[in-house]
């Protein structure tokens, strides 16, 4: 049994990776810890970023070795400017991006979808439905880079990610990282497409021997693709025909055993022949595809009419597939069951003892206005805690502030608060442009020692790593010193006092500034519990005020007589205080 | 009766071993030989979130790694509120074993969203399927932290009612937790199985 994810990393293992880099993400994280833990042979790296991830692969890649870059979709965002750049160029050892959909927002991204990037790049991808297939596709992307000289996308959902299945192994197979150096040379594709514009002197040798014709590259894979197993066709009834991929093809051949199906291994490029075959046999085509409407155009830019998002709408009606949703519209008469209504809805919720919760305390009492990153912090920004004003993406924190600063001519100090995960993905950057374009912002650094939201991976500035060693270890204050931050402070996230006082300074001091609060991830790090508070029910007046501080523990709790009762959970409480700073009828108690 | 599988929904809230409880259960239908689907999807990227976990084991290939509602044999539920959440997902004869743990939602705690007016442990016990309902406060040990271990404590339940040798599922218990934790997890789960035993026959 294993997951999608075990499965990637055992893929990686059998075709013979050298390198491997990435950056956590739900759901795909487990990738690169099951390889680094399982596979020692291959060297694993947490990257800066996804940008650094998938540079180091494709160093790798020329330097003759098969290497992966392992990212979530949101993060291929930020590594897309390298995937241009590698696309279309000479490949020597085979590089493959394994790159995961939050399908459903599941673990609460927003509604990206991959399959863009190969549209846009013409890159082909390949989108697994079980675990098996994560295995031997994984295999499959390598050959197919190699043999068509391309970077290839793996592409992967929350489903194949977190489900397990039998996977069947070849016990036997032996690690070999083959060096392939093929092309002496590999450029980004201007070159190769000043020669195929036949721009003036392009005919020279010299350019000519950077000539990679990518575009019959693809073609190629376009024609041979018709012939590829992972490329499923099953001509069953001639009613209903589906093409579909990844899970989705399990949902509908559960509801409908009797349709005809094409499940595709290989969604891009398309293999147009077997569609039209499909197409031929059966009286309705539908496609069934989880995400954007990316197949479902593709198809239709053959020429070919399917029946997709007119029937299943896509966001915000639906984020997902289920087998629900294809039974309800594709078998009449389907019984249709009803939840129970109004079951409460769960917000997530920062860990009790987080330092995140003392941060976001602070500034709401003070009515310091701020943005958040993206970290375990940024829960702060949901309603039941309302400690931020603004909030994007990974690292964005510092250079919002600063943007929001200069727009108001430095009368405010509208703050930012950042991760120690975020600060170092492209957070620096943003510090070190807010220092030397004059910027008067506070910048709050969360230095939990790990990315602790996506389970505690290491950072430049952690101290564990897989490559750790303490003499390479960088310190925050260190850099923000040497960046020129005039006014840097470190305190510790419980000593509240302190803390206050010291996010007061900084907000009010009339310069740039950097508040450094350390205390490592509660959970990470397991850290040793207090006696657990609780509430005197005698002086509790129910105003509410800690169940504002947006711990685990807190929880308003029905009495037997119907009364309702704010309660500390025993079981989640670590004692840190901090609710007792708020209670001003002194009812918490420890 | 051959048993050619089961569907099965396990819920809760993190923090609560839903993990262990699926891996322990998957190792023991392995060794009957059966194929197994097993989804940990919801509730994986956030804190204070529902847990949800589809398990399927069937003598024959699954597809689908979701259970279609209307499909599913048992519910496991570690807390109420996630029961309330999956009781219509049940068959007809479908039967939901709950814990009456509740976990206030955070919408509620805030106001942002009314307290369901009436007692979740009443509206599942109107529930029309067959339904077991397990009271930690009632089953508390001083020999482990039954909040902490329900998972394990559900799990002898779940053995006890399906008939399963509890020689085997003990055996599997002692090779998965860490050697320290052994002699508490087979006293939780011994616990289970009284419980169980007692409900059986108080049905």
């Amino acid at each position: 049994m294993m997951n999608g994810n075990e499965a990637v990393a055992r893929g990686a293992f059998e075709a013979g990776v050298k390198v491997a880099a990435g950056f956590p993400g739900t759901p795909s994280t487990e990738v690169m810890d099951y390889t680094h833990q399982r596979y020692p042979d291959i060297y694993c790296e947490w990257s800066t970023n996804e940008k650094v991830a998938v540079e180091v692969a494709i160093g790798a890649s020329f330097a003759g070795y098969r290497s992966l870059a392992l990212m979530k979709t949101v993060g291929l965002h930020v590594a897309a400017d390298a995937l241009g750049g590698a696309a279309g160029s000479q490949i020597n050892g085979g590089l493959v991006l394994v790159v995961s959909d939050d399908v459903g927002r599941l673990a609460g991204d927003d509604y990206n979808d991959c399959r863009h990037y190969g549209n846009m790049f013409g890159l082909p991808m390949l989108e697994p439905g079980d675990s098996q297939e994560a295995k031997d596709f994984m295999v499959k992307a390598f050959e197919i880079s190699e043999e068509y000289s391309t970077p290839v996308i793996l592409k992967l959902t929350s489903v194949t990610c977190k489900t397990n299945s039998r996977v069947v192994i070849d016990e036997d197979c032996t690690y070999e990282a083959k060096c392939r150096e093929k092309y002496p040379i590999s450029f980004s594709k201007v070159i190769m497409t000043t020669i195929m514009m036949k721009a003036k002197g392009s005919e020279h040798p010299k350019l000519t021997k950077c000539f990679n014709d990518f575009p019959a590259h693809y073609k190629r894979l376009t024609n041979n693709c018709n012939d590829y197993d992972i490329n499923q066709l099953e001509l069953n009834g001639k009613k209903i025909g589906i093409i579909t991929a990844g899970t989705p093809y399990y949902y509908a051949k559960e509801v409908l055993p009797e349709a005809s199906f094409l499940k595709l291994g290989l969604i891009m490029p398309l293999p147009e022949k077997k569609i039209r075959e499909l197409a031929e046999h059966v009286e309705e085509l539908y496609v069934i595809e989880d995400g954007h409407d990316i197949l479902e155009k593709n198809i239709k830019d053959l020429g070919i009419s399917v029946i997709g998002k007119e029937l299943w709408p896509k966001f915000p009606e639906m984020t997902r597939f289920t087998p629900d949703i294809i039974e309800e519209k594709l078998v009449p008469g389907a019984p249709k069951r009803t939840p129970i209504k109004d079951v409460p809805f769960r917000l997530p919720v920062s860990c009790a003892g987080c330092s995140h919760l003392f941060i976001a305390q602070i500034l709401r009492k003070n009515k310091i206005r701020a943005a958040a990153d993206v970290t375990c912090g940024l829960i702060g920004c949901f309603p039941h805690m309302e400690a931020y004003d603004l909030q994007k993406c990974m690292g964005s924190s510092i250079a919002l502030a600063h943007g929001y600063n200069v727009a108001k001519d430095n009368k405010e100090n509208f703050v930012a608060m950042i991760g120690d995960g975020g600060f170092w993905a492209t957070g620096l950057a943003g510090l070190t442009n807010l220092i030397f374009n004059n910027s008067q912002s506070t910048v709050i650094v969360v230095d939990n020692s790990c990315l602790a939201m996506t389970g505690g991976q290491n950072v430049a500035s952690s101290e564990f790593g897989f490559n750790y060693k303490p003499e390479n270890k960088l310190d925050i204050a260190k850099v923000c010193e040497a960046i020129g931050v005039k006014d840097i402070v470190t305190v510790d996230a419980y000593e509240y006092d302190n803390l206050e006082k010291s996010i007061l300074n900084a907000v009010n001091a009339k310069t740039n500034s950097v508040v450094i609060v350390k205390k490592p991830c509660v959970t990470k790090f397991k850290l040793p519990k207090n006696t657990p508070s609780y509430i005197d029910q005698d002086l509790c007046v129910k105003c509410g005020k800690c169940i504002k501080v947006g711990c685990l523990a807190i929880e308003s709790k029905k009495a037997q007589d119907g009364s309702v009762d704010i309660v500390i959970n025993q079981d989640i409480c670590t004692g840190c205080g901090l609710c007792s700073t708020v209670c001003h009828k002194e009812a918490i108690k420890q | 009766m051959q048993d050619t599988g089961k569907n099965i929904i396990i819920a809760g809230v993190g923090g609560q071993g839903i993990l262990l409880f699926s891996n322990l259960l998957s190792k023991f239908y392995l060794k009957l030989g059966y194929e197994l689907k097993i989804s940990d999807v919801i509730g994986l990227g956030q804190r204070g979130g529902g847990v949800e976990s589809h398990f399927r084991y069937s003598d024959k290939p699954i597809l689908s790694p979701f259970i279609k509602a209307g499909d599913v044999d048992y519910v496991i539920s570690f807390e109420q509120t996630e029961t309330l959440r999956y009781l219509h997902c049940l068959k007809d004869d479908g039967i939901v074993l709950s814990s009456t743990y509740e976990l206030t939602s955070t919408s509620v705690n805030t106001g942002l969203q009314k307290a369901m007016p009436e007692s979740k442990t009443e509206i599942i016990k109107r529930a029309e399927n067959k339904k077991f309902i397990i009271d930690p406060e009632d089953h508390k040990s001083p020999d482990f932290n039954i909040s902490k271990m329900m998972n394990v404590v559900m799990l002898g339940f779940y053995a006890e009612l399906r008939g399963y040798s509890h020689d085997d599922m003990i055996q599997i218990v002692r090779e998965s937790v860490p050697e320290k934790f052994v002699e508490g997890n087979i006293m939780a789960y011994q616990k289970g199985t009284e419980i169980a035993k007692a409900e059986i026959a108080a049905d």
